[in-house]
């Protein structure tokens, strides 16, 4: 491995596997995405293809969703990957503003 | 507690009407028995954000009366009173931990982290308590957590001892079904677990069994039970209780094109042990709890952006209204005289359950999110 160099996050646990003799616990294309199963509909629209079931307003379901991992897609997820999100925004409906998108981590 | 009150009230008729065959006599008898019974005073409990804040409310006055902050991250809030009603035992730090909180001084008087090492452990609002106090149970979603990978583990029951003191490890451990959200304990101590169906298990042999099935029940003419439930709402009328919804078949079986939908509720008598299914209205808008009326336990009442009103014997909608803003949760007085909302927001909304007029607003801080809401009676 001396004339490789690691540029990225897989890369980088490749290397760290070899270093503490745990290779055989990383795995290729083997990513998790999300962390539910669930296929409800977004925020557009209900079980009934309308929005009148849509919470109201829609800040009063945003920790709703976030906190359970409920649509990963749409929220971040603070059951397990983002858990301080919500750290500067202790009311949903008053405090949005400092909701911020959320970015993976890049690893040195 | 609901079978306390009717208790109590009870042997105050009997005291009265004794009282009133024997005359002016027994004027102190009366005094004392009603004084008793007044003395239970009522309160709800729940939690919002900042991290995980704890709110008493006296709900004679509809003013919070203490607080309490505990260093742990939000979510989801879900409740269990120890019997003596002085220990909240809350699951949060995001589905992961649990305090117990005396509700008098703040004091944290039990925890337990149920992650270890590369074990992650998430409990979906599976928390309950033993009839005797002595133990919590969870139900734990396992995952190890390898370098690039995770490795999912077989879920299980745990059981802590609520006097060993702060980060406790289980007690005991014992293979459970997948998917499970709300549990609760049968007064003679079996666990019931709220999953794909309803389970009973014996909480020293770890065996258990369908008592209700939803998601596969089987009857003609109907589809299998859509269960969403991470909210424990039965504690006031002494059963386990989740709502569920499902298709019944105006043609064939399967025919989902012709079929009308029914919201209904899941039931487990806590003293008895009596399981049932009931239908108890068409689904016309998202309803996310339930509850039936203490006293009158054929009136249903839901809620999310509506107050609902549901005659589960005729499967009829009494009365319903628009609501200012979403409530998850719905709760009722031990009496059946006054109906609250918490959850989502900020705020909690006591409403008439016979006009539905709204009694009061009692304001709290931060945010409910998916938090439980409990009412109980105390001394004091």
């Amino acid at each position: 491995m001396k004339h490789l160099k690691a540029i990225n996050n897989k890369a980088h646990q490749v290397d760290d596997a070899v270093k503490t003799g745990e290779l055989d616990e990383v795995m290729a294309m083997q990513t998790p995405v999300g962390c539910t199963a669930t296929t409800d509909p977004g925020w557009e629209v209900d079980m009934f293809g309308s929005v009148a079931g849509l919470c109201q307003p829609m800040e009063a379901d945003l920790y709703g969703c976030s906190d359970p991992c409920w649509w990963p897609a749409q929220v971040p997820d603070m059951m397990n990957t983002y858990p301080d999100w919500s750290k500067n925004a202790d009311s949903a409906s008053k405090d949005w503003r400092n909701l911020d998108s959320v970015y993976p981590d890049d690893k040195e | 507690m609901n079978r306390n009150f009717y208790k109590t009230l009870f042997l105050s008729s009997i005291v009265m009407l004794l009282s009133a065959c024997q005359g002016s006599n027994s004027e102190e008898k009366i005094t004392t028995t009603i004084t008793t019974s007044g003395s239970d005073k009522e309160y709800l409990i729940t939690v919002t954000r900042p991290n995980t804040t704890l709110h008493l409310v006296d709900l004679q006055t509809n003013k919070v009366i203490r607080q309490c902050d505990l260093p742990a991250g939000p979510g989801p809030g879900t409740l269990v009173m120890s019997p003596d009603n002085s220990i909240v035992y809350i699951l949060t730090n995001h589905f992961s931990d649990i305090y117990g909180v005396n509700i008098d001084n703040c004091d944290v008087v039990f925890s337990t982290q149920q992650s270890t090492g590369n074990i992650r452990v998430k409990s979906i609002a599976s928390i309950a308590i033993s009839p005797d106090g002595k133990e919590i149970y969870t139900h734990q979603n396992r995952v190890k957590i390898m370098n690039d990978h995770y490795e999912m583990l077989p879920p299980q029951i745990a059981a802590f001892n609520t006097s060993a003191g702060l980060n406790v490890e289980a007690s005991r451990t014992f293979d459970a079904p997948r998917q499970v959200t709300i549990m609760d304990a049968l007064e003679s101590g079996e666990l019931i677990i709220g999953g794909q169906d309803i389970f009973l298990m014996d909480i020293h042999s770890g065996k258990y069994d369908v008592i209700l099935p939803s998601l596969n029940d089987k009857q003609p003419g109907y589809s299998g039970k859509d269960v969403l439930s991470v909210w424990q709402m039965g504690k006031i009328n002494n059963e386990f209780y989740r709502m569920y919804s499902r298709a019944k078949f105006n043609g064939k079986d399967g025919d989902l094109a012709n079929a009308e939908y029914l919201f209904g509720h899941e039931t487990v008598n806590l003293e008895t042990g009596k399981a049932e299914a009931k239908d108890f209205g068409p689904v016309e808008t998202v309803l996310f709890t339930s509850i039936r009326r203490p006293g009158q336990l054929n009136r249903v009442y839901a809620t999310l952006n509506d107050l609902k009103e549901y005659d589960s014997t005729t499967q009829k909608l009494i009365r319903s209204i628009d609501l200012p803003y979403t409530y998850y949760c719905i709760n009722f007085s031990h009496n059946g005289s006054k109906i609250y909302l918490s959850g989502a927001l900020d705020s909690i909304a006591v409403y008439d359950p016979d006009t539905f007029e709204k009694l009061a607003h009692i304001k709290l801080t931060g945010d409910g999110s998916m938090s439980t809401s409990i009412i109980f009676k105390r001394q004091g």
